[in-house]
């Protein structure tokens, strides 16, 4: 085991405090602590920068009416957002330099600690109507933050451990069952449907990545639509009525108000058209979409940037998840993988949500948009998802064409 | 354990991130440009529905002057009542604005609390349109003292306004509740007199305040133009007069209508069409006529609608453009015009009428049944001959009828400018018909066509052939008064020569002294016109009852005609139908007031003036009785003076002329003979005929008139009796008078 074997060679490295051998060993061992073999990869830090400064921008062209109309200060949001993003950037450097094999040891403790939130956070008050935020004192994140990483870390973990075994029911699905259906459960209750979603799917894919048995996930699935067609005769969608007539229909005047953020989304996004309206100059952004600082802040993007500025975000987004991939394939281990594919495909595809609900292409369902949306303690430990990537990178066999 | 990653590792990832990559990407690239670039307009334009609070600006609508600018239809600025529901909050505002706005607009505040509650989240929901000026002080005065700033607007509108009425309803029309023209000249010109609506373009955030770094564009109203008429106002008071008691004389049933028109340039100088009762143009969906109201209310609820649309279509109607009719007799004149300019005929071509005339198989009667025997041009027209106009027809030929017809401008609408004119029907399309029908046309039966199109061929043959553009604007101007456009005189082609005009003057003017048309004559005034009765088949083929239209279309004065003028009267009941005995009446008694007030002088043929002097009965010593009535059988008027029954003096004294309706004072005793106060003449010289006739009337003399030549423009030259004598009341004071040529 990889965590273990390096574990054992900083112990013993440490007993050695030789002159110039000394020095030499220093820093061999703290190349090995924070296993810095080669340098980082540099095109994926400049994507992932590339998008922190255009997200930046873009919230607070975004956010800067609204934030004068509720606070009376137009910064009132890029000034909670920007040192995050700093800070974040830094940690994010910081963690690139750290050995990601010591997260081995830390994927049952965030498990344990993504129950003990995600308990949490349904006592705590209720934020339109549903629980999903934990407050501490003056800073807050969502539980659910913690719950992706959480799974994503426990998912390579186990997998890269089990490998061999994946085939099997006792190996390959039973723990990872045990761990997803509490999660789900836990995630249901807040609720946060858009979290089960991805949990989901970042479950699947790590699993079909990590060798489980193709018959499983066809068995995944004939449960899924038979679950889905119970829950559908029982009448159980209820709320989620109004918003799947929503997202086939959101013109639909018997139900205008309720698809007022979803039409608004679309206005914006139409208005901007080929070239946009020009940074700044999105008029939709006046309090006619709701909190575009949040979730629906690619529909301002849309709106100033035009197809051609919306398109190169997104380009941005593939090259981002392209990379991440292609750095986590090549780890030379099957933990490396398998987390840095579980970390960069959790962004893609909350990105890939994001626009898809506020396109209109899936229902409505709050989703933030990575690197953009407002939410500092989010955009940090994305930054430091992305750190971990980095760290990925440093040992991954691709040329590189810096070392830093 | 393995270290590195297995091939199935490899393809695993490979066709996931594939999936994501096109599927997830690419779903979302296709969606933004189907979002963007393939509904992007039409989302930006919802967009800009919500953000741009786009608030019209009214245009003030034109006036509508006659040619004396006096207003018929103005405008004035009133006021709707908008509520703004998102900013009335709290209970106590809400009652307390709902009861306010009720007391003041007379409204249930029920009804007002009901459309606060239901548009709470609205910033426009209106309460009441077109309020007055001290419905709107009081609102304003509640706003005030109730510390009101938002909740209430009051948005500037326009109302229109017919300051007469009912008067010249169906040709000014009236305009519906967003100050478009519905009916009439509001209709016809709308786009001159609505103006350019402006605009006040604010871009505004969702909580509807404008934006505070926004754009605002502002593009002012365009005030409409004013329309002055040709009408004026005094001639369609005549006409509108003379109309509503023939209406009531002759029980007419299915309205009426006079039109007067300058048969030079075309222009409309009154154009009456009247019913029984007329709708008033400040009320125009009220039902004019009782009867008809009661009728409506009676039926069944579901048949309310539709009748009631029918009656006010019908009372909206302007019969003068939009009905047809048979001309009848009238199209005689027409039909003469055309004998005359192809010199078939002359004046004293001879005609025998024997009371009908066969035409292929059918036998045409004559509305004089023993017949007219044998009359010479003149003559025929002047008894409104059928047998001898089928003649005249069937001499002309189906060809040149027809292209005569054309010419009269009857296969043609004639261009005036008011709305809903209608074309004529005719035989077939090409002018082709039948012998019969031709010998039956040439007398003015069987075709349709409108009576502005009668009017304008009259005006034609009247001002020496030229067939005109009727129009009724005189000149658009904008609101400083520069002239927008102005109407010029459209002549359209000469359709006879001034020869023939000239002749068929004379002759029309000989059938108004002593034919068909007699009954329009007015003595002083060279009136020329033709009777018409027409019977209305289609009703006759449809009810099986006759019912007739009678008409008069004349001109004056027929040595120089200026004025034409059209009177037409639908279904008369009231026992005559003929034209000279419904219509012809009617056009004396509006051309008598008309001619005057246009300035046409009268001028009395030779004969005409030796009946106009009256040798003064003596009646000297005679008892009072028996002298007021000598007096009154010679046509004179008489103011007695005195206390006794005998008349012991007369001024005039007997032998001496005095012009028949004259005055003769008389004197029963002495002293009042004696005491009466003598009066100075006058100067009479260098005046017209009326103008001597008023000066005598006023300062209680009598005026004989004298002179070569009395006919045409005549002035004054020489007064009997000096200025400044003085002389007893009912003295006869003879004026010299001659053509004003001569004099200069």
């Amino acid at each position: 085991m990889n965590s273990k074997s390096n574990q054992g060679k900083k112990t013993s490295s440490l007993s050695g405090t030789h002159n110039i051998s000394g020095m030499k060993k220093r820093s061999h061992k703290k190349f090995r602590m924070f296993s810095i073999r080669a340098g980082l990869d540099l095109p994926f830090l400049i994507i992932v920068l590339v998008l922190v400064a255009t997200g930046l921008v873009m919230l607070f062209s975004a956010s800067y009416a609204n934030a004068y109309y509720l606070y009376g200060d137009s910064y009132y949001f890029i000034k909670s957002q920007l040192p995050m993003a700093i800070f974040g950037i830094a940690g994010m450097i910081f963690v690139s330099y750290f050995d990601y094999h010591h997260l081995h040891k830390f994927a049952l403790l965030s498990v344990a600690l993504s129950f003990v939130l995600l308990v949490l956070v349904l006592f705590m008050p209720a934020v339109n109507d549903v629980h999903r935020w934990v407050q501490l004192g003056s800073f807050s994140f969502q539980a659910s933050e913690i719950t992706k990483f959480a799974v994503v870390l426990f998912f390579a973990h186990s997998i890269s451990v089990n490998f061999k075994k994946m085939g099997t029911f006792k190996y390959g699905i039973l723990p990872y069952m045990c761990l997803l259906i509490p999660t789900i459960i836990l995630l249901l209750l807040e609720p946060h449907i858009s979290c089960v979603v991805i949990v989901v799917t970042l479950a699947v894919i790590m699993l079909f990545i990590g060798g489980v048995k193709l018959r499983w996930f066809a068995l995944a699935l004939i449960v899924l639509l038979v679950a889905a067609y119970i829950l559908y005769a029982a009448g159980k969608f209820g709320y989620a009525n109004t918003r799947i007539m929503g997202w086939l229909d959101p013109f639909n005047k018997d139900i205008w108000q309720e698809t007022w953020q979803t039409r608004n989304s679309l206005y914006a996004i139409g208005s901007g058209g080929l070239l946009g309206l020009g940074l700044g100059n999105s008029r939709q952004k006046y309090l006619y979409l709701p909190e575009p600082q949040n979730d629906f802040i690619f529909a301002v993007v849309c709106e100033e940037l035009g197809f051609i500025g919306a398109v190169i975000i997104l380009l941005l987004f593939a090259l981002l998840v392209w990379r991440g991939i292609t750095i986590s394939i090549r780890s030379k281990d099957k933990f490396g993988s398998l987390l840095g594919i579980g970390l960069t495909v959790q962004v893609g595809l909350q990105a890939v949500l994001n626009v898809g609900v506020v396109t209109n292409i899936l229902p409505n369902t709050g989703i933030s948009l990575p690197f953009f949306s407002h939410g500092g303690t989010s955009l940090i430990i994305l930054l430091l998802e992305m750190g971990v990537v980095l760290s990925i990178s440093r040992t991954s066999r691709i040329e590189k064409a810096f070392a830093t | 354990m393995s270290k590195g990653t297995t091939v199935r590792m490899w393809r695993r990832t490979a066709i996931m991130l594939g999936i994501i990559l096109v599927i997830g990407f690419g779903t979302l690239i296709i969606g933004l440009f189907k979002l963007q670039i393939i509904d992007g307009n039409s989302l930006y334009q919802m967009a800009a529905e919500q953000q741009l609070n786009d608030t019209k600006i009214e245009a003030k609508r034109g006036t509508i002057y006659d040619c004396n600018m006096k207003p018929l239809a103005i405008s004035a600025t009133v006021w709707d009542v908008v509520l703004e529901p998102a900013y009335i909050t709290t209970e106590e505002e809400k009652a307390l604005i709902s009861n306010a706005l009720a007391e003041i607009l007379s409204m249930d505040s029920q009804e007002i609390r009901d459309k606060i509650e239901k548009n709470s989240k609205s910033y426009y929901c209106i309460i009441k349109k077109k309020i007055e000026v001290q419905q709107r002080d009081a609102i304003l005065e509640f706003e005030s003292n109730n510390n009101i700033t938002q909740g209430i607007r009051l948005i500037e509108s326009n109302k229109r306004y017919y300051p007469y009425g009912s008067f010249a309803s169906r040709l000014i029309g009236f305009t519906g509740n967003d100050a478009q023209g519905l009916s009439g000249l509001e209709n016809y010109y709308n786009d001159s007199l609505s103006g350019i609506e402006g605009r006040m373009v604010t871009a505004r955030n969702a909580i509807g305040t404008d934006m505070p770094f926004e754009y605002e564009q502002m593009v002012p109203a365009t005030d409409g133009y004013s329309l002055v008429l040709t009408i004026d106002e005094v001639i369609q008071h005549f006409l509108e007069k003379s109309l509503e008691e023939g209406i009531a004389a002759n029980d007419v049933r299915n309205g009426a209508t006079a039109i007067m028109m300058d048969v030079n340039t075309g222009a409309i100088l009154g154009m009456a069409v009247k019913d029984k009762y007329d709708f008033d143009l400040n009320n125009p969906y009220e039902i004019a006529d009782p009867d008809i109201k009661a009728e409506i209310e009676a039926l069944p609820e579901e048949q309310q609608g539709e009748q009631t649309t029918n009656a006010l279509m019908k009372q909206w109607r302007n019969k003068a453009v939009s009905d047809t009719y048979y001309p009848g007799s009238v199209f005689k004149m027409v039909t003469a015009s055309m004998c005359l300019q192809e010199s078939l005929y002359n004046e004293d071509s001879m005609f025998v009428c024997g009371g009908s005339i066969r035409v292929g198989s059918h036998d045409i009667g004559c509305h004089y049944r023993a017949g007219h025997g044998s009359e010479n041009f003149v003559r025929a027209l002047c008894n409104s001959c059928n047998p001898a106009f089928a003649t005249m027809g069937l001499t002309l030929g189906n060809d040149k009828f027809y292209q005569y017809y054309s010419a009269f401008g009857f296969s043609e609408r004639t261009g005036i400018d008011l709305p809903g004119e209608a074309e004529d029907i005719f035989f077939s399309k090409d002018g082709t018909m039948s012998e019969t029908d031709l010998a039956v046309a040439s007398f003015g039966q069987n075709f349709s066509i409108t009576p502005i199109q009668m009017l304008t061929a009259a005006a034609a043959i009247a001002n020496g052939g030229n067939l005109v553009t009727p129009h009724v604007v005189e000149k658009v101007v904008d609101n400083a008064g520069n002239i927008i456009s102005t109407a010029s005189t459209h002549s359209k082609r000469q359709v006879i020569s001034k020869d023939v005009s000239d002749r068929m003057c004379a002759i029309l003017q000989q059938n108004a002294i002593d034919g068909s048309g007699a009954n329009g004559y007015i003595e002083g005034y060279r009136i020329a016109g033709k009777t018409g009765t027409s019977e209305k088949i289609a009703d006759y083929n449809e009810t099986g009852v006759m019912t007739y239209i009678a008409s008069y279309c004349g001109f004056a004065p027929a040595d120089n005609p200026q004025v034409a003028m059209l009177v037409y009267y639908d279904n008369p009941q009231g026992g005559n139908y003929y034209g000279a005995m419904v219509a012809a009446p009617t056009f004396k008694s509006a051309m008598q007031e008309i001619l005057p007030y246009l300035g046409v002088e009268k001028q009395y043929t030779d004969e005409e003036l030796e009946e106009v002097d009256i040798k003064t009965p003596n009646v000297m010593g005679k008892d009072l009785q028996t002298a007021i009535s000598d007096i009154i059988n010679n046509g004179l008027n008489y103011v007695v003076n005195g206390s006794g029954s005998t008349v012991v003096a007369q001024i005039p004294k007997t032998t001496q002329s005095i012009p028949r309706g004259g005055k003769v004072i008389l004197y029963t005793d002495q002293a009042s003979y004696d005491a009466a106060a003598k009066v100075a003449v006058p100067n009479f010289v260098n005046m017209t005929m009326a103008q001597v006739n008023e000066l005598g009337m006023s300062s209680n003399l009598n005026i004989s008139i004298s002179g070569s030549s009395l006919s045409g423009d005549v002035v004054s030259v020489k007064q009997s009796i000096p200025e400044g004598t003085q002389v007893e009341p009912g003295t006869v004071v003879t004026v010299t008078f001659a053509a004003r040529d001569s004099v200069l």
